[in-house]
Parts: C-alpha cells; sequence; structure tokens
C-alpha cells in the first residue's frame, strides 16, 4: 500500500575514492538528491524501482579532487 | 470555602501531550494547499493515495470550511469521477507515525494498551466508512474499524478504538512503526470480509482491508467530496477533546519530516519573494584546477527523521539548478548535493557557469516515512 511515485531514471554518484555516496533520481519529473540510507524513503523506493526488469542505474564517473 | 478536588498522582493518564499524531488540525501546509497529485502534497503528514485509476482526478485542498474551535481541515474533492471503479483500484488518506512515538502501547508484552482515535469528518456521502491501522514490524497487521457518517454536509466527530497488541512489539526506533488509513473507495478486490468490530490484530489481507466500509463511490461524482480535521490518536480506550497546538509548535514537529528554505514565503512554483526571501545564499570560485565550484552550507531547523532527499531549484523552479544573485532567470546544473545530514548539508559542488558570483537557491528536504 505504498504511495505511488513514478521514477524515470536514476544515476550513482561517488566520491574522490570510488565509494557509493548517493542517486540523482528523476522522480515524478523532478530531479531529486537521495542520500545512501536505508530508512529514507525516497531510497527505499529507488531499491524497489531497480529490482523490476529493465530499471537500471547508470553510474557517473568518479570525480577527481 | 469553595473547595477543589485534586487527582491522586498517578490516577489520571493522558494529562497533556496526549495527541501522539502530529497537524491533526490541518494548520501547517508547506508544500502548498491546492493539488490533484497524490502522496504528501498539502497539508504536513498527511498524504492521500491512488492506485490504478484511470480517470480519477481528486483535488485536496486544505480548506477552511471547519467544525467550531478549528481553523483548517483537508478536503479531498472530486474533479474528474472515475468511470468505473475497477477490482484493484483504491484511495485513501493517510498518516506515518514513527516507531519511537508509539512504544508507550507497550505492544508486544502482557500490558499492551488499547489506543483511541477521534476525528472530524464531513461529507455529502453518508453511511459506513472505515479507518485500517497497519503495521508492518515483523509480520505484516492490520485492524479495522468502522465509523458511519449520519448526516450530510455536517461535522460530525468519531471516536474508534483500536485493541493493544499483546504479541508483537513494534521496534523502537525512527522507522514508519503504524500507518492510519482513512480509505477514500476501493474495488471489489479489497473489504470483502465480514465486519467484526471487535477484531484485534491479525495478519493483512485484502479482505480485512476495510472490512468496515460499505461507501465507495466518493470518485464516482465530481458532487462528492469528504473532508478532515481535529485528528487525534490517544493512548488508552478513551477519547478526550482535541489537544491544540500553537502553529509554531506544529510546524517544528512537521519539519522534522519535511523542510523547505521557503516556508512561508512561497511555494514550489510560485512568485518569487521580495529580497531573496527563501533562498539560500552561498558563492562561487575555483578550487586549484577545478571547474566552477559553489560551497554550500545550510542547516535544518530540527534534526530530520533520517538523512533526507535534497532537491535544489533556481529562478525558473527547475529543480537540481541553481542561479546567480541579482542575474535574472538563468539555471545552472547542480549534478548531485553531497554532505547532506540530518542536521544540515554542507560541501562544494561542481556548477558550471558560475565562477566568482553569488549564487542562489531554493532548498527543499524530505525525510517522510
Amino acid at each position: 500500500m505504498d504511495i505511488n511515485v513514478t521514477i524515470t531514471s536514476v544515476k550513482r554518484f561517488f566520491d574522490f575514492d570510488g565509494n557509493e555516496i548517493g542517486y540523482s533520481a528523476v522522480m515524478d519529473d523532478i530531479t531529486r538528491f537521495v542520500p545512501i540510507a536505508e530508512g529514507n524513503r525516497e531510497y527505499q523506493l529507488i531499491q524497489e524501482w531497480v529490482a523490476q526488469d529493465g530499471n537500471t542505474i547508470v553510474d557517473t564517473d568518479v570525480p577527481t579532487p | 470555602m469553595a473547595l477543589i478536588k485534586v487527582n491522586t498522582r498517578g490516577q489520571s493518564s493522558n494529562l497533556g501531550r496526549r495527541n501522539l499524531l502530529i497537524n491533526g488540525a490541518m494548520q501547517v501546509s508547506q508544500r502548498g494547499t491546492s493539488s490533484t497529485g497524490v502522496g504528501y502534497q498539502t497539508v504536513d503528514r498527511f498524504a492521500v493515495n491512488q492506485s490504478g485509476f484511470d480517470n480519477l482526478v481528486s483535488t485536496k485542498t486544505q480548506d477552511t470550511n471547519v467544525p467550531a474551535g478549528f481553523s483548517k481541515s483537508l478536503k479531498l474533492a472530486t474533479t474528474t469521477a472515475e468511470t468505473a471503479l475497477a477490482a484493484d483500484e483504491y484511495g485513501n488518506m493517510s498518516y506515518a507515525i514513527e516507531a519511537q512515538d508509539l512504544q508507550s502501547l507497550a505492544y508486544g508484552t502482557s500490558s499492551a494498551k488499547s489506543f483511541t482515535l477521534s476525528f472530524y469528518v464531513k461529507s455529502n456521502l453518508t453511511g459506513n466508512f472505515s479507518v485500517t491501522a497497519y503495521k508492518q514490524t515483523g509480520s505484516n497487521k492490520q485492524q479495522d474499524r468502522r465509523y458511519t457518517i449520519n448526516t450530510t454536509n455536517t461535522w460530525e466527530r468519531k471516536t474508534l478504538t483500536f485493541v493493544g497488541d499483546t504479541a508483537q512489539a513494534i521496534v523502537n526506533d525512527n522507522t514508519a512503526g503504524m500507518y492510519l488509513y482513512w480509505h477514500t473507495a476501493f474495488g471489489s478486490n479489497f473489504g470483502t470480509a465480514t465486519y467484526n468490530a471487535s477484531a484485534g490484530w491479525s495478519a493483512y489481507a485484502n479482505a480485512g482491508w476495510g472490512a468496515g466500509q460499505d461507501i465507495n463511490t466518493l470518485y464516482n461524482s465530481t458532487s462528492n467530496y469528504i473532508q478532515f480535521t481535529g485528528i487525534q490518536l490517544e493512548v488508552g480506550d478513551t477519547a478526550t477533546p482535541f489537544e491544540h497546538r500553537s502553529y509554531a509548535e506544529e510546524l517544528s514537529l512537521c519539519s522534522r519530516y519535511y523542510h523547505t528554505s521557503f516556508s512561508g514565503e512561497t511555494t514550489i512554483g510560485g512568485s518569487h519573494p521580495a529580497n531573496y526571501s527563501g533562498k539560500v545564499f552561498s558563492w562561487s570560485d575555483h578550487y586549484g584546477s577545478s571547474p566552477d565550484r559553489v560551497a554550500f552550507n545550510y542547516q535544518w531547523p530540527v534534526q530530520m527523521r533520517d538523512i533526507p532527499t535534497v532537491t535544489m531549484y533556481g529562478n525558473q523552479w527547475t529543480s537540481a539548478r541553481m542561479s546567480k544573485y541579482n542575474a535574472g532567470s538563468a539555471e545552472y546544473t547542480i549534478d548531485y548535493a553531497s554532505g547532506v545530514s540530518r542536521n544540515g548539508l554542507g560541501g562544494y559542488y561542481d556548477v558550471a557557469g558560475v565562477n566568482g558570483d553569488f549564487v542562489v537557491a531554493y532548498v527543499e528536504a524530505l525525510a517522510e516515512l
């Protein structure tokens, strides 16, 4: 019985050491910055979204300091 | 001499801070006062959910039609009707309660307590509606209670008591300990079980979801509406008068779950306030041989429930953008905002094109359950 949110795309971002730090997700046509936090509702929705066939998180480049 | 009877300490219950819900009087509406969207859209802490509908447009408004002693209500009005309610379609208004705020219910012990939900409701429809309490801790459980709207277009106060759960504790943390669902309408896949007014917690099943509800016509006609205010949940089996809190106190409590830098100044997509009110100021520069970078530092007014999702808007209300100070409507892309915590955000971000200028952005933080 979860709230309906339409996710269009998700990008994964990294820190200088290549560690995952969060996502940029287009949700209901709004680009939101979602942290890696299991208690975060948008993070949970992204995990449900990527578990569905055909949905993929796109990795961005590891930044340089 | 007049005598005053004083209750012996320990005999009275629920004195002060009786209401376990936030914004039950619908006073705070940080996102705006009217929306046809779903989820958290208008009044804080209350979501309106719609699943599977083909035609339905439902308008949610923070309304000023209220029972005596209140100033705001949440109204759900059917703007475009659903032509045929399919079996799997459902709608509701919901509230999620943080688990650590429910520990006084003593669930999972032999001392588990009942709780009583009271609220004011008004509709052009009469008949039986229901509220389902639902919890996901361990196995999913639900408990359904019926209320009856007796008179059209009239505010009525309803009181529903839910029994305690001696078998299953509610985890003591910042996750959702329980959800409340005020059903608006649902299809034939739901609520088919025979209603039992004294039933306790049972395993979730579609048949029991809204079992007490007979009226599922809210979305059938553009004449139909339902509205609520004065929602209170208190420990025990007795409803007491609604506990009014100040606007400032409710806003502070709501800010644990949702905050914008522009609360009280404008809403998303609204006209821009004078003097850049509601925008977060920053500055940009190079760092070594790096591209244009913006240093950002902003503190939430209260610690948020969890690390929030952050959205930044530029001068044209485009998300993932910021703008230069005093430089018109131009917007500049920010790819990601790192350095976010429950207390605020701070970091420097690559934003091409802003080097050397002051920059501004509207900032929104979400930590809803």
